[in-house]
């Protein structure tokens, strides 16, 4: 990535950690917010942007770090003129479940056959336009996108 | 970053509904509290429960997955379960995970209660 001019060029608009505890990700969630402010989202396409940073990270404070407070969480925001990338980073080895997993099955969980929890990727699916993983010996990184040109959301009126 | 403390308060209104003011964010740390709420509002044996969203701005997955606890104890006890009061961005949750097949979702409390009224 370039952090010069041109088109595609990209601009770092946040860079930093936290330490993984419970509730943390709203920080990070409002954080994020602010660094985005002058992409003027529309207001939709801005909650479903907080909704996944959110999940994003208690997803990398919980199941990627343990919630152990000496593995912070690492979030990093970069923008383009066509996309805004969110990058969630973790200190965990263990897999990650596929980006692609199945809606959950909500009449289960109603009857007690399944845990009613486990909406987080679900929800960070239907929140971004992109969801990618990367995950290497002993981290995972999830990469959320809104792209900022060419969609229907990315021209909603405010 | 300082935590709003969630708070739950029920009032029995007409028709048999018992509604849940909440207020706070849904999350891990309001499961006792929902919970209570929850638990209180049963005993006046009401034919629905209606939760009042309002005062809610931000509910995460945990959050969710208590919801659909709420949800498991109202239709094991042949209960309606009603929300009101929900933003936009948390309407199009409920849709997005099917809840609001399952829980009557109304503008505001009146929109509710009426519904239950006339039904």
């Amino acid at each position: 990535m370039s952090d010069t001019g041109g088109e595609s060029a990209h601009r770092t608009l946040a860079d930093f950690t936290l330490p993984s505890e419970p509730g943390n990700e709203r920080e990070a969630m409002e954080i994020v917010a602010g660094a985005v402010r002058d992409l003027d989202l529309p207001p939709a396409r801005l909650e479903k942007l907080k909704t996944a940073v959110s999940e994003a990270t208690i997803n990398a404070m919980e199941h990627g770090n343990k919630y152990r407070p000496e593995a912070p969480a690492a979030i990093k925001v970069v923008a383009s003129t066509k996309e805004l990338s969110v990058l969630i980073t973790d200190r965990g080895g263990g897999p990650i479940p596929a980006p692609g997993a199945e809606a959950p099955d909500l009449e289960a969980r109603l009857e007690g056959r399944e845990s009613p929890r486990g909406w987080g990727l679900f929800l960070i699916r239907n929140m971004v336009d992109e969801m990618n993983v990367t995950t290497s010996e002993d981290r995972h990184t999830i990469e959320l996108v809104l792209r900022l040109k060419g969609d229907d959301d990315a021209t909603e009126t405010v | 970053m300082p935590r709003k403390q969630f708070e739950a308060n029920v009032r029995y209104r007409p028709g048999g509904v018992a509604m849940i003011d909440l207020n706070g964010e849904i999350d891990g740390f309001a499961k006792e509290t929902l919970a209570a709420a929850y638990g209180e509002a049963e005993k006046g044996k009401p034919e629905a429960i209606l939760l009042d969203f309002e005062g809610v701005d931000y509910i995460n997955s945990t959050g969710i997955a208590l919801i659909v606890g709420l949800l498991a104890r109202a239709r094991a006890s042949k209960r309606r379960l009603l929300a009101c009061g929900l933003s936009e961005h948390y309407a199009e949750i409920f849709e997005i995970t099917r809840l609001s097949d399952f829980v009557g979702v109304f503008p505001d409390e009146e929109s509710a209660l009426a519904r239950v009224a006339n039904s």
